[in-house]
């Protein structure tokens, strides 16, 4: 692969992991806040 | 590049000079692609060990009250409808009934399996309606209580907001909190908050959380940001995280009520990968998402100061957080059968009422 291709696919990767991480860790964030506390204790790992 | 041209005795490319040139082109080519590959599959790994540890750590711990039949419901009311064949609601013996402009019952979570019990004792058939006729629990708070039924759950932030516009008439809840009261306040509506019965305030764990017991000054300390890691109250030495609840909601109120003028600080977001002490409250824990009695699967509820929540400790006063939970009302509320309604609670058949739903009464 050419430097410049590279330089366009490895954007983009990264570009998409970066927004499904950051889309994950928003629906985290509502979801904490929604949650059952008592589903959110219990499936606590040990 | 023209040194590649070059052969071992330093003449430049004949025919077979090329060829070491595009062997040695090709080797570079091979390890650009080597190397780009292995940046964008470090890239993937980084990306799905990242999302694939959030994803053990917290977001699968991450279920509501929503509508989705994956996920579990707070409170499964399919087992407390009034006139239903199979309920779990008591039946006791009274001649206590109302007619004429029922009063519409609406409450918390926890309270459901009391006023649902009152209106299949105390009311006629036909009071509670869905709509599409048949109880569904599969919209957005779960259930289809039709705008005319005399029952409706729309727990406790929305259900405080209900009685003061007065779409509810009767709540059943847990003390007020500020917010609420500030809200009747800003609608000129003056409130009633009858105590109609107790119920302990629980702290609980994961089940494999080694820790049995606190005290109320731990827990304070805790919540307070003073204490941080489990090992400072006999446990492994896990960060503490300290869980709350919706503002507004039962449980947050009296949490906030125990804290006293002690502000609940706010936690480090690596606490969220700590070991959690949660609160509730004991009935609902232990007899609506456990079963009967029991605590819920895989957490466990806390001694207090050495003294476990039941029926017993809570109504010896031994348990050291007892709060009352209560009927609350319009001051102005027009329709007589709410006042009538809220004195029969109180009266030794309603206390029994109480009783048999599994809370305990006043003593």
């Amino acid at each position: 692969m050419k430097p410049r291709t590279f330089r366009i696919v490895f954007a983009a990767v990264l570009g998409l992991c970066l927004l499904l991480t950051a889309a994950h860790f928003a629906y985290a964030c509502y979801a904490y806040e929604h949650a059952s506390i008592i589903q959110f204790i219990a499936k606590e790992l040990w | 590049m023209f040194a590649f041209a070059a052969d071992r005795r330093g003449n430049f490319a004949g025919k077979t000079g090329k060829t070491a040139i595009r062997k040695k082109m090709i080797q570079m080519n091979r390890k650009r692609l080597f190397r780009q590959s292995s940046i964008l599959l470090l890239t993937l790994a980084l990306f799905l060990g990242f999302n694939g540890s959030l994803y053990r750590l917290l977001t699968c711990r991450l279920t509501n009250n929503f509508s989705d039949s994956a996920q579990p419901k707070m409170v499964d009311v399919g087992r407390y409808l009034p006139f239903e064949a199979g309920s779990d609601l008591p039946k006791i013996h009274t001649d206590f009934r109302l007619t004429g402009d029922l009063p519409v019952l609406d409450g918390a979570a926890a309270l459901v399996p009391v006023y649902a019990a009152v209106i299949e004792n105390v009311y006629p058939e036909g009071s509670v309606t869905y709509e599409g006729g048949v109880f569904s629990d599969d919209n957005y708070y779960g259930e289809n209580f039709a705008p005319d039924s005399r029952m409706q759950y729309r727990n406790t932030v929305r259900g405080y907001k209900a009685v003061v516009d007065g779409t509810a008439d009767i709540l059943f809840s847990a003390a007020p909190s500020a917010e609420q009261k500030q809200y009747a306040a800003e609608k000129g509506v003056e409130l009633v908050y009858v105590p109609i019965g107790l119920e302990a305030f629980v702290f609980f764990v994961n089940g494999q959380n080694p820790v049995d017991s606190l005290t109320t000054a731990q827990i304070r300390d805790i919540y307070g940001g003073r204490i941080r890691n489990w090992r400072d109250v006999g446990g492994p030495d896990r960060p503490i995280n300290p869980v709350t609840r919706l503002k507004g909601s039962g449980s947050q109120s009296v949490m906030d009520a125990f804290m006293g003028d002690r502000p609940i600080q706010g936690k480090s977001p690596l606490a969220l990968f700590g070991a959690s002490l949660g609160y509730s409250f004991r009935f609902y824990l232990m007899d609506m998402v456990g079963a009967a009695g029991q605590e819920a699967p895989d957490v466990k509820v806390l001694r207090l100061n050495g003294v476990y929540p039941d029926r017993e400790t809570i109504r010896s006063g031994e348990y050291p957080i007892v709060a009352s939970f209560y009927a609350v009302y319009r001051a102005d509320d027009p329709n007589k059968n709410v006042k009538k309604l809220v004195d029969w609670l109180l009266s030794p058949e309603g206390q029994t009422l109480i009783e048999a739903t599994g809370y305990v009464p006043l003593g």
